[in-house]
């Protein structure tokens, strides 16, 4: 059971949207912040690869992340779709960084590894906490992703990002964190 | 002699322009707008010539539905509009501008509600419009986006267009309410504005059509064009509306 819901996971398809209707409006909830941040994280690869903050070799953490965060927005829009919900779409927001955030590698990462912490708290708990099982597998999944992102962006300042217990947060509080960039 | 030809074509230029000026306030005039409560501020500020008639954009949609003169029907939500060009009763709908939703609290804030999910957590009064409002259908979806629907629990009053849930919570007679953030800003000096999240946020858009029946469709189609001219777009800025959505 675990080995096909975690093959489902893996593969290109959206086995999480056939189960959507299953899932409650709190579940939903968390597939929309989800998607809306996700959209929010791809912009941040993006102007920070644009302002060649790293170059080279190290630019390719930065794509990683990109094609990432596109790979989870579909995902979590297939889920909403599937629960005949309307997904967000990227243009529906303006995003904010601070002004200096693109200046140099080091402000990039912070502000980056910023965004992303909040996400992964989000998605733990919804790992936690959502009642289907398939959705659980999913988010277990961003949250590994999230993390490995994390590492990396980490990794380009010669840091480490290896935490324990990363903390899991309730939506409001992850939303709060996140309020200032997505406009 | 050059100056003077110049001076007198830069003259004839200006006149001209006033006339047309003067024309396109005659003709709209004569025009009769049903709009959506929302944009009652906006368009008298806009254009004070036509004969309007403000409510929520269902109530309209039935009116013309039944036969009501209009010339334009200016819809917060586009199933208003398209309901009614799929019933070929009005023309194509144009979108115009869009909007964001808020909730507002008496500025005396009784409820003590500092963010939105303090509607769920606090015993509120809450107020919004009817499903079939679009404010009171942006507001559910909002709600649902949050997953916060069990506070339609707490609501109070359902009221027929944004404007009534507006005065109902600058009046304190409820402890918080959703409206458009234009609305919030008509009313600043006695309510308070929560945020909605942006990934909260649903997708509102106002579309305007030509009513099938006008007699006056030319100076309709006159007064959309100039709605969506830069001097149109710069009166919805100013009342806090948001540029046409991109695409």
């Amino acid at each position: 059971m675990t080995t096909a819901l975690g093959l489902g996971v893996a593969s290109a398809s959206s086995p999480w949207a056939a189960s959507a209707a299953a899932a409650t409006e709190d579940d939903l909830a968390f597939a929309n912040f989800g998607a809306s941040t996700e959209f929010l994280v791809k912009d941040f690869y993006s102007r920070a690869l644009e302002a060649r903050v790293v170059s080279g070799v190290r630019a390719s953490a930065l794509k990683r992340g990109k094609a990432c965060a596109a790979q989870h927005a579909k995902a979590l829009s297939d889920l909403l779709v599937g629960a005949g919900d309307v997904a967000p779409l990227e243009e529906d927001f303006e995003f904010a960084w601070p002004a200096k955030t693109f200046k140099t590698e080091r402000e990039a990462v912070s502000t980056g590894a910023g965004v992303l912490r909040a996400l992964l708290g989000a998605y733990q708990t919804a790992a936690a906490t959502v009642t289907e099982p398939s959705h659980r597998i999913l988010y277990a999944s961003l949250t590994a992703s999230v993390g490995q992102q994390l590492a990396e962006l980490a990794a380009l300042q010669g840091a480490r990002a290896v935490e324990p217990f990363p903390v899991a947060t309730d939506l409001e509080t992850a939303s709060d964190a996140l309020e200032s960039y997505l406009g | 002699m050059r100056k003077r030809l110049t001076l007198v074509v830069l003259a004839l230029v200006a006149l001209a322009s006033s006339a047309s000026v003067t024309a396109a306030g005659s003709q709209s005039a004569s025009l009769t707008v049903y709009a959506a409560a929302s944009l009652t501020d906006v368009f008298r500020a806009f254009d004070p010539a036509p004969k309007y008639s403000f409510a929520g954009s269902n109530t309209l949609e039935t009116q013309i539905r039944n036969g009501a003169p209009a010339d334009l029907f200016a819809s917060a939500a586009p199933l208003n509009t398209q309901r009614l060009y799929k019933q070929e009763l009005v023309q194509k709908p144009v979108t115009f501008t869009s909007n964001r939703l808020a909730l507002i609290i008496p500025t005396s804030n009784p409820a003590g509600i500092t963010s939105i999910y303090d509607l769920k957590r606090k015993p509120v009064k809450l107020v919004v419009a009817g499903a079939a409002v679009p404010v009171g259908a942006y507001t559910r979806t909002v709600l649902r986006k949050m997953g916060m629907s069990s506070v339609l629990s707490k609501v109070v009053s359902q009221e027929t267009d944004v404007r009534a849930v507006t005065s109902k919570v600058a009046l304190g007679q409820a402890d918080a309410g959703f409206v458009y953030v234009t609305d919030a800003r008509a009313v600043a000096d006695r309510v308070k504005v929560v945020r909605i999240p942006a990934w909260a946020q649903p997708r509102v858009r106002y579309e305007i059509a030509v009513v099938s029946s006008s007699t006056r469709k030319a100076a309709a189609h006159a007064w959309i064009k100039a709605l969506l001219s830069v001097r149109g777009q710069t009166a919805l800025k100013e009342y806090g509306f948001l540029p046409l959505p991109a695409g």
